[in-house]
């Protein structure tokens, strides 16, 4: 069930880099219950600007998957993001 | 709220500074910075136009900007960014009109007091500002965090040994010796101040743009503890100078740590250089492309230091000239094409995020017209400094017109990326926002259907 999610991911685009957000490592954790879906993300840098627009982006993308009717996106930094979390061809 | 970490007065920071630029410019084009004759009144009001009018306030803006990436908190008192944009600005334009009190126009004299004055009191608000963001426990022990610090406390000094020195001329007070003044008021300006706010600056940016891993090692820690102990010691002669101590061993002091200086750019210079072989992405953006040049100006303006320690003169005029249009304004310029974008995407597309297709940051720029302006801006760099190695006054005023040319183009740049003229006008906007006025914070859209 989460394989939707996973795809709808795929289409949430980090603008700086052009890379999606599971490519780019972004994304820690996904699961889903019924019609609940929750995302545990981070950013590349903590006080990186773009932190809240890829929340947002994350959660509108989740909304969309056909079935989820709520959806909760946390963010973390601990553990935090590395370059080594990058997929390896993204590049 | 999207863009909670945006302040909203960084593009008129980013304006006013630009303009001082564009003015500092014109007036050098027009034979008003000539190296013939530094302590004519004229020529000092240009100098400052640039050093303050534009190095002083992009770095200002830049850094109510940027610290809350680096300290990973919001900003503090977000309300003293204007009035800190009003002061300086006004202040920076006091001093330029008041250096001409010194070629005669008496009439300028009061507006030469009040400039330290305004120019003081904008310094504070912003110094408010970024030490209460970054004053915390979970920042402080960052290497670069301590850096932006630093370079405060050497923005005091040059602010007390600017200060003093309008006195001075301004003949108020007992004359303190100007020529032993001038060396550390250029050291805590230039490396103190400028230099030591890039760095911390950089270090966070670089590793971010380049997608490096943060490194912050022991190289890092031994490159702050030794800017520490010289903005003290450039801080101590300040201090025994203004006290009445001897001139000549406040000069020999500030002579005596150039060398010094030059190894910190070289070290500074290794860890960038080992941040960029880490780097996982192997594409640049001409922020970063260009930044390599200004980083090549850092270690030029470094290697003139050694003749200008052991000659003095014309290497010493060169490597202030390469370190101030070389290092730190091609390093401005190059990132301020870069964040204006990024602020600019930020603006208008991120309310889009999820819900609509939207473009990379990168596209709101030209490659092409970045990389034609910042060469132009290089290759008057070089010519600056080579005309004033060879005494050549033709070789400069061929400097101040690439210089000109490339700081218009970076503008008009600057201007198509605010307009977002490079993107297709089907991705446009319907309406566009406005060129500098405040960046209000973008509203999210519907932010669930539960
Ligand atoms: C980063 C900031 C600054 C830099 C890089 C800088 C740089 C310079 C330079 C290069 C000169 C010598 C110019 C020449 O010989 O023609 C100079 C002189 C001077 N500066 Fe600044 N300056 C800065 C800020 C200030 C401030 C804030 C003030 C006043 C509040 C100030 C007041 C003066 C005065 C009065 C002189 C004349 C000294 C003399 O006649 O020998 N400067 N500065």
């Amino acid at each position: 069930m989460t394989d939707q999610i996973r795809q709808a991911l795929r289409a949430v685009f980090d603008p700086e880099t052009g890379r999606d957000l599971i490519a780019m490592g972004m994304i820690y954790d996904i699961r889903r219950q019924a019609g609940h879906a929750e995302v545990t993300m981070t950013t590349t840098t903590r006080g990186c600007p773009l932190t809240e627009v890829l929340r947002l982006g994350v959660q509108a993308a989740l909304l969309a998957v056909p079935g989820v009717t709520s959806a909760e996106v946390t963010l973390i930094w601990d553990p935090p993001w590395t370059p080594d979390r990058i997929e390896p061809l993204a590049f | 709220m999207a863009g909670k970490h945006l302040s909203r007065w960084t593009l008129v920071w980013f304006g006013s500074a630009m303009a001082m630029l564009l003015a500092g410019c014109a007036l050098g084009l027009l034979g008003a910075a000539d190296p013939q004759g530094w302590s004519q009144g004229s020529n000092l009001a240009v100098v400052h136009l640039f050093v303050l009018g534009w190095l002083c306030q992009v770095m200002l803006g830049a850094l109510i900007q940027f610290v809350p990436v680096l300290a990973a908190r919001p900003l503090a008192f977000p309300g003293l960014a204007l009035p800190a944009l009003v002061a300086t600005s006004t202040g920076t334009l006091a001093l330029a009109l008041g250096f001409l009190a010194l070629d005669g126009h008496q009439a300028l004299q009061p507006l030469f007091l009040l400039a330290p004055v305004l120019i003081g009191l904008g310094f504070a608000l912003v110094a408010v500002m970024v030490t209460a963001t970054l004053w915390h426990r979970d920042s402080l022990h960052l290497a670069e965090v301590r850096m932006v610090l630093l370079a405060l406390a050497a923005l005091v000094g040059l602010w007390l040994s600017g200060g003093r020195m309008v006195l001075a001329l301004a003949g108020l007070g007992p004359a303190p010796d100007l020529s032993a003044m001038l060396p550390l008021h250029l050291l805590l300006g230039i490396a103190g101040w400028l230099g030591l706010a890039a760095c911390g600056v950089t270090y966070k940016l670089f590793a971010m743009f380049l997608l490096a891993p943060e490194q912050g090692g022991r190289l890092r820690g031994a490159i702050f503890w030794t800017a520490a102990g010289l903005v003290a010691l450039l801080l101590a002669a300040l201090l025994w100078l203004l006290a009445g101590g001897s001139a000549g061993r406040a000069t020999a002091l500030a002579l005596a740590l150039l060398p010094l200086l030059a190894l910190l750019a070289l070290l500074y210079l290794t860890e960038i250089a080992q941040l960029w072989k880490a780097r996982r992405r192997p594409a640049l953006e001409p922020n970063m492309l260009w930044s390599r040049a200004a980083l090549a100006f850092l270690a030029l303006a470094a290697a003139l230091a050694i003749p200008g320690w052991l000659w003095g003169g014309t290497w010493a005029e060169t490597a202030v000239f390469v370190a101030l249009v070389g290092w730190l304004s091609t390093l401005t310029l190059a990132q301020l094409l870069k964040i204006v974008g990024f602020l600019t995407w930020i603006q208008v597309f991120a309310p889009r995020i999820g819900h609509q297709p939207v473009p990379m940051v990168q596209k709101l720029g030209s490659t092409r017209a970045a990389s034609a302006c910042l060469a132009l801006w290089c290759a008057g760099t070089l010519a600056g400094a080579l005309s004033l190695l060879g005494a050549s006054p033709a070789g400069y005023r061929l400097a101040m017109a690439l210089l000109s040319l490339g700081a218009l183009g970076v503008g008009r740049e600057l201007i198509a990326v605010r307009q977002l003229a490079h993107l297709p006008p089907a991705e446009r906007p319907g309406q566009l926002p406005h060129l500098m006025l405040p960046l209000l914070h973008p509203r999210p859209r519907a932010e669930t259907r539960s």
